[in-house]
C-alpha cells in the first residue's frame, strides 16, 4: 500500500435522518489527493463541502462508503489529519505561543522545546513578534494564522482546511493565499482546501473538485497547470483567467439553482 | 480638560460627600433637631470604635464570621461545580432538573431559618448549612451557563487532536468556562456573607451579626451603629477585591 | 416542548417520591421531614385559617408601604444617577457595593427609629428594595437609545416631557425587572423582621410555628409564602409582556 494515494475517498455518501431533514448532503463521492498535492473542493453555498470536511476529518461518520489516510481507513479523528476551520478557532485564554505549542504540549514536550518549534511555525505564518499576545488582540486575519500555525505544529501529512478565510475581507484573504502558497512551498505540505470562492481555487491548487448542488455529487475535477511557484501575479495572467471561467461556468449552473431552491 | 478632572475627582468628592453628611448629623443632634437618643452623634459612633475591638472581641468574631462564610462559598463551589458539570453532560438531566434549581435560586431560602434550625440545631453549622444552600443554586446555573456557552468549534479542534476525556476538561472546558466559574465564586461568597451575617444576628450567634444584636438589645447606641458600619465596611471590601480579582482575570480575554 | 416536559415531570415525580420515602423512613430528619400528605394539610390549614388571612394582610400592607416609599426613592435616585455622570462616578460605586450587603442587620436601628411595630418593618422593607430599583433605574437611564433622546430634544420637549414622553417609556425593561427584584427583597425583608421582633404578621406566624414545633404548618406557611411571592412575580412579567405588547401593535 506505500504507492497508494496519501487520502482516499471512495464513494462517500452523507444522509441525514429525516429528523434532521431526510436531506443527503453527500452523495457517492470519490477521489482522492496525493502526497505534496494542494487540492480544492469548491462549491456552491449548502453542497455539502463542510460535511465532507467533517467526514474527512473524523468528526462525523460517513453514511456509506469509506475514508482512508495511507491505507488506514479513518474511522474517528486521524494523527496524520490536521483541521483548520472555518469559525474562528483559537484558545482565548491563550497567548500565541501556548496556542501554536498546543498539540506539542499534548505531546509530552516540554516547554522550551515545544515553544522553540512553535516559534517555527509562527515565524512561517509572519506572526513573528506577536508570541505573547492574546487573540483577543488580533485581527481576525492574524487570529486564523495562529490557527494555521497551531495545525501545522502537528506535522500532520493531510492539511485539511474549511474555508478558513471565508469570514476575512477581501484584501486579508488575498494576503494570506499568499502566505499558504509560501507554505506549500516551504513544507511541501499535502492540503486539501475546501472553499467557494473560485479564484482562491484557482490560485492556490494543482486540481479543483466541483462539487454540484444538492445532492452533493463530484461534478468534475479539473487540473491547473499554472507553475509554481506562484506569486499573486499569477491572479492577472491570462491563463488564470481561463481556468476561473471555465470553473465559473460550471458552478454558475449550481450556484442558480441553489438560488432558486433557497427562495422558493 | 477641567471637565475630565472633575471625573476624576468625582470619587474621592464622594467619600468628602458623607464626611460631610456625618458632620450635618453632629451638628444637627447638637442643635437638638434631630433626637439624639434615637441617633447617636457620629463623634460617639467613631469613638466607640476601639471599645469595640478590646471589649468585644470584634477580631474573633470577624474570623468566625469570614471562617463560616468561606465554609459555606467553597462547599457551595465545589458541590456546584460537580452538579453543573453533571447537568452540562447529560442534556436529559439538564432539561429535568434545572427548572427546579431555578426555582430552588429564586427561593428566599433565609426565611426557612427556623427550619433549619429544627435540622441541625442552633450552632455554627446550621449558619453554614443556610449559607451553603442559599450559594448552591446560583453556583450551579453559572456553571451550566458557563459550559454551555463554550463555542462548538473549540470542542471540535479538541477532538481532532483527539484528547481524552480528562484532557478536553482540563485543557478546554476548565479554562473556557473560567470566568463564569469566577462568577459563580463571587455569587457563592456573595450569597454566604449575607446569609451567614443575617441569620448570626437573627439567631442570636456567633460572629458579627450577633454583636450588632447584643449591643442594641443593651441599649448601646453608638456601638451598635460602629458594628453596622463595620460589617458594612467589610463586605465593601470584600467585594472590592472580589471585583478587582474578576477583572484581572477579564482582561486577558 | 414535549422534549422538555417529560423529563421534567419525571424529575418531580422522582423528588416527590425521594421525599416521601425520606419521611415514611424515618431514618433521616424523623419528624422534621413530615409526609407529603402532612405538608398538604399543613398548606390546607394554612389556607383555611381566618386568622391567617388578617396576619397576610397586615404583612401585605407593611410590603405594599415599604415598596412605595423604597421604590420612589431608588427611582428619584437612580434618575439622579443615571441622568448625572459626576452624581453616577461619585456615589454609584457606593450603592453597588451597599446593594448585597445584609440588610437585615439595620433593623435594630430602624426599631429605635421607627418602633416596634409595623413602622420599622416597612423601614426595613424599604431599605431593601431601595438599592436594586435604584441600581437597575440607573443602568436603564444610561441604556435609553441615544437616539430616541435626539428625537426628544429636536421636538423641543422641556425636562419633565422628556422624563415622562421618552425616558420612562424606553426603560421599561429595567424598570419592571429592578421592580421585580426590590420586591423579592422588600418581601425577605419584611417577613425576617417580622420573625425577628412581632406579634403579627406572616413572619410572626412562622415563628410560633417554629417555637410550637408544628412542621406541618412551619412547611405550609413558607410554601403559601412562596407560592404568593411566584405568583406576583408572573403577574408583572405578564403586564410587562402586556405593556410591551400594546407598545409593538402601536409602532406598527
Amino acid at each position: 500500500m506505500t504507492d497508494a494515494a496519501l487520502l482516499s475517498v471512495s464513494r462517500v455518501t452523507k444522509r441525514y435522518g429525516p429528523r434532521n431533514g431526510g436531506l443527503t448532503a453527500v452523495d457517492d463521492m470519490s477521489f482522492a489527493v496525493e502526497r505534496g498535492e494542494f487540492v480544492s473542493v469548491i462549491g456552491p453555498s449548502g453542497c455539502g463541502k463542510s460535511t465532507l470536511f467533517h467526514i474527512i476529518g473524523g468528526l462525523t461518520q460517513a453514511t456509506e462508503g469509506r475514508v482512508s489516510v495511507e491505507g488506514e481507513a479513518i474511522t474517528g479523528p486521524h494523527p496524520a489529519i490536521g483541521m483548520v476551520f472555518q469559525e474562528e478557532s483559537c484558545f482565548p485564554w491563550r497567548n500565541v505561543i501556548d496556542n501554536v505549542a498546543f498539540p506539542l504540549e499534548l505531546a509530552g514536550q516540554g516547554r522550551a522545546s515545544r515553544h522553540a518549534t512553535a516559534q517555527g511555525f509562527i515565524d512561517l505564518v509572519g506572526l513573528r513578534g506577536f508570541e505573547q499576545r492574546h487573540p483577543s488582540e488580533l485581527s481576525g486575519g492574524m487570529r486564523q494564522r495562529v490557527c494555521i500555525a497551531r495545525t501545522l505544529a502537528a506535522r500532520p501529512r493531510l492539511l485539511l482546511m474549511d474555508e478558513p478565510f471565508a469570514s476575512l475581507d477581501e484584501q486579508t484573504r488575498m494576503l494570506l493565499g499568499d502566505k499558504v502558497l509560501q507554505i506549500q512551498q516551504q513544507l511541501h505540505q499535502t492540503t486539501l482546501l475546501i472553499t467557494h470562492s473560485i479564484t482562491e481555487a484557482v490560485q492556490l491548487s494543482d486540481r479543483v473538485i466541483v462539487m454540484s448542488y444538492r445532492p452533493g455529487r463530484l461534478k468534475r475535477t479539473l487540473a491547473i497547470n499554472l507553475p509554481r511557484p506562484r506569486t499573486a501575479d499569477i491572479l492577472v495572467s491570462p491563463e488564470f483567467g481561463t481556468y476561473v471561467a471555465e470553473l465559473w461556468n460550471d458552478l454558475r449552473q449550481e450556484a442558480t439553482r441553489g438560488l432558486a431552491e433557497a427562495e422558493g | 480638560m477641567s471637565a475630565t478632572r472633575w471625573q476624576q475627582a468625582a470619587p474621592a468628592l464622594g467619600v468628602l460627600l458623607i464626611v460631610a453628611l456625618a458632620a450635618l448629623l453632629q451638628f444637627a443632634i447638637r442643635a437638638d433637631w434631630v433626637d439624639g437618643y434615637t441617633v447617636p452623634l457620629p463623634s460617639e459612633v467613631l469613638a466607640s470604635l476601639p471599645r469595640l475591638f478590646v471589649e468585644e472581641h470584634v477580631l474573633a468574631r470577624f474570623a468566625m464570621t469570614a471562617g463560616e462564610t468561606f465554609a459555606a462559598a467553597t462547599m457551595a463551589l465545589v458541590a456546584g461545580l460537580a452538579f453543573g458539570i453533571v447537568l452540562y453532560r447529560w442534556p436529559r438531566l439538564r432539561a429535568a432538573f434545572e427548572p427546579w434549581v431555578a426555582v430552588l435560586a429564586a427561593a428566599p431560602l433565609v426565611l426557612a431559618y427556623p427550619l433549619f434550625l429544627v435540622l441541625f440545631g442552633r450552632g455554627p453549622l446550621t449558619i453554614v448549612v443556610i449559607g451553603f444552600a442559599s450559594a448552591l443554586a446560583p453556583v450551579i446555573l453559572k456553571t451550566v451557563e458557563g459550559f454551555a456557552a463554550i463555542r462548538q468549534v473549540l470542542l471540535q479542534v479538541g477532538r481532532s487532536m483527539r484528547l481524552s476525556p480528562a484532557q478536553e476538561f482540563s485543557l478546554i472546558l476548565v479554562p473556557a468556562a473560567l470566568p463564569h466559574i469566577f462568577t459563580g465564586l463571587r455569587l457563592a461568597l456573595v450569597f454566604a456573607l449575607i446569609n451567614v451575617v443575617g441569620v448570626e444576628f437573627l439567631i442570636n450567634l456567633g460572629g458579627l451579626g450577633q454583636l450588632i444584636g447584643e449591643l442594641s438589645e443593651r441599649y448601646d447606641l453608638p456601638g451598635t451603629w460602629a458594628a453596622i458600619g463595620l460589617v458594612v465596611l467589610v463586605s465593601v471590601l470584600f467585594f472590592v477585591v472580589l471585583d478587582a480579582g474578576e477583572r484581572r482575570l477579564g482582561r486577558r480575554r | 416542548m414535549s422534549q422538555t416536559l417529560l423529563p421534567r415531570l419525571v424529575a418531580t415525580i422522582l423528588l416527590l417520591v425521594a421525599w416521601q420515602a425520606m419521611a415514611l423512613s424515618g431514618l433521616l430528619f424523623r419528624d422534621v421531614v413530615p409526609p407529603l400528605q402532612a405538608i398538604a394539610s399543613g398548606v390546607g390549614g394554612v389556607l383555611g385559617d381566618s386568622g391567617f388571612y388578617a396576619n397576610l394582610a397586615i404583612t401585605g400592607f407593611e410590603l405594599a408601604v415599604a415598596l412605595v416609599l423604597g421604590g420612589a426613592g431608588g427611582l428619584i435616585a437612580g434618575l439622579a444617577l443615571g441622568g448625572s455622570r459626576f452624581l453616577s462616578q461619585a456615589l454609584e460605586r457606593w450603592l453597588n457595593y451597599l446593594g448585597p450587603t445584609p440588610k437585615i442587620i439595620l433593623f435594630p436601628v430602624l426599631i429605635m427609629m421607627f418602633g416596634v411595630g409595623a413602622g420599622s418593618k416597612m423601614a426595613m422593607g424599604a431599605v431593601s428594595c431601595f438599592f436594586p430599583i435604584a441600581i437597575s433605574v440607573a443602568a436603564g437611564v444610561r441604556g435609553v437609545d441615544p437616539k430616541l433622546l435626539q428625537v426628544g430634544r429636536s421636538l423641543r420637549a422641556g425636562r419633565l416631557q422628556m422624563l415622562t414622553k421618552i425616558y420612562l417609556p424606553a426603560m421599561l425593561a429595567p424598570l419592571v425587572n429592578g421592580a421585580r427584584l426590590g420586591f423579592g427583597v422588600a418581601l425577605i425583608g419584611v417577613l425576617l423582621a417580622e420573625t425577628k421582633l412581632s406579634n403579627q404578621g406572616v413572619g410572626f406566624l412562622i415563628m410560633q410555628a417554629y417555637q410550637r414545633f408544628d412542621m406541618p404548618r412551619m412547611y405550609g406557611l413558607l410554601l403559601v409564602t412562596v407560592a404568593f411571592a411566584a405568583a406576583v412575580n408572573i403577574a408583572t412579567d405578564r403586564l410587562a409582556i402586556r405593556l410591551r405588547g400594546s407598545r409593538v401593535r402601536a409602532n406598527k
